[in-house]
């Protein structure tokens, strides 16, 4: 926890909140019935597409497993308004960047989250939520 | 004789049916009503809820008062509540109509013209439409998301009266209402850049007595509204079962 502390605040893109777990005014849907919002892991891989998209931006992330093949995991982000209006542009992530994603996983176990934060190897950290 | 009477009762007829369907003819502005708004309290800007604009997990507020239910409306409610969907519609990109409209964690642009308020609501690209000319509320409108609205100025506040909302909006969650449903809104400048919306519904067939909320909007006059096509990218879904779900296949990206 005191890394990822520490990671956020060397970043240029922190939105310093602090974020209760209400879902009720999630605008979209309810995110715990997908999401197990107890529950952070985190991943690391390379940027293979991202969505600027509403109601969500996507964030699609090759993973090397270690048993051999590359597995391409989806991460959901909140939308490109919400983010743009706290630091985030259309070229914050770019494919071929190395990114250690911290998600909260989906319930189904399938390979995507939600997206809390995108640690970048310059040290940026990208805050989407907690 | 007969055939003459009968020209002129289709006559009266047709023009009766004419008036009901325009109800209100505008009045084209003049100079002196553009300068009446500049008189008035400066609603107009792009706000969002300082407490909800956190992706929906803001600092949790005071819980607000629950809706007093009639035990007719009680017993939909536990109908609806043993189905146990998981989510709303809202999942599919239906949006949630009035009076939840007013609570996304989402900007709203308030602009004021002679005789009309009109809230660009961002999430979902909604218009909120609130006459302010004096016409009456309409007598029978169609049922719709947002409703009917009418508007009039009680000194500094700005009170809207909205009638006619479609049975696929609820009042909270699982909790219909009856077509007699009124929501009074009264908007207010609190601060410069804070408005205070106090927001009552009532419905004698719904709920036992007038449920009232009040929200606060901060002004952020350095933001403009954005695009928001929610059928653009939905991976969120919500099944006929009310199973709420994601689609995770990766499509080839369009160039």
């Amino acid at each position: 926890m005191s890394s990822i502390a520490r990671a956020i605040g060397r970043t240029l893109f922190v939105t310093a909140m602090i974020w209760g777990m209400g879902t009720s005014a999630w605008p979209h849907h309810a995110a715990a019935p997908v999401f197990d919002l107890n529950t952070e892991k985190t991943v690391t891989g390379v940027v293979k597409q991202v969505d600027w998209t509403n109601p969500h931006i996507w964030v699609w992330v090759d993973v090397q497993n270690a048993s051999g093949p590359v597995e391409t995991w989806g991460f959901e982000g909140m939308s490109p308004n919400f983010l743009a209006r706290r630091g985030w542009t259309r070229t914050s992530l770019l494919p071929g960047m190395r990114i250690t994603v911290t998600f909260r996983p989906l319930r189904d176990g399938k390979a995507g989250g939600m997206f809390i934060t995108g640690k970048l190897d310059d040290g940026k950290v990208l805050t989407s939520a907690s | 004789m007969k055939h003459a009477t009968h020209i002129v009762l289709l006559v009266v007829t047709a023009v009766t049916i004419s008036v009901a369907a325009q109800d209100w003819t505008s009045k084209p502005p003049t100079a002196a009503d553009w300068a009446a708004v500049g008189k008035l309290p400066d609603l107009t800007g792009v706000w969002e809820s300082p407490t909800v604009g956190r992706g929906g997990r803001g600092p949790a507020a005071a819980p607000p008062p629950v809706p007093q239910l009639t035990p007719a409306y009680a017993a939909k409610k536990r109908d609806l509540d043993a189905r146990n969907p998981d989510d709303t519609e809202a999942a599919n990109c239906l949006p949630t109509g009035m009076p939840a409209i007013m609570g996304h964690p989402y900007p709203y642009e308030f602009l004021l013209t002679p005789g009309k308020v009109t809230i660009v609501t961002e999430a979902y690209q909604q218009v909120r439409h609130i006459y302010t000319d004096g016409r009456p509320l309409p007598a029978d409108p169609d049922p719709t998301f947002n409703g009917s609205s009418i508007g009039r100025w009680e000194g500094d506040t700005l009170v809207v009266e909205t009638i006619g909302f479609s049975p696929l909006t609820t009042i909270v969650r699982n909790t219909p209402h009856s077509d007699k449903m009124r929501v009074v809104e009264r908007f207010r400048l609190t601060a410069p850049d804070t408005m205070s919306v106090e927001t009552t519904v009532i419905d004698a067939e719904a709920l036992t007595t007038p449920w009232t909320t009040t929200r606060t909007l901060a002004r952020h006059r350095e933001w403009t509204i954005r695009e928001y096509i929610c059928e653009e990218n939905n991976r969120n879904f919500l099944d006929a079962q009310g199973k709420a779900g994601v689609k995770l296949t990766l499509p080839a990206k369009k160039e």
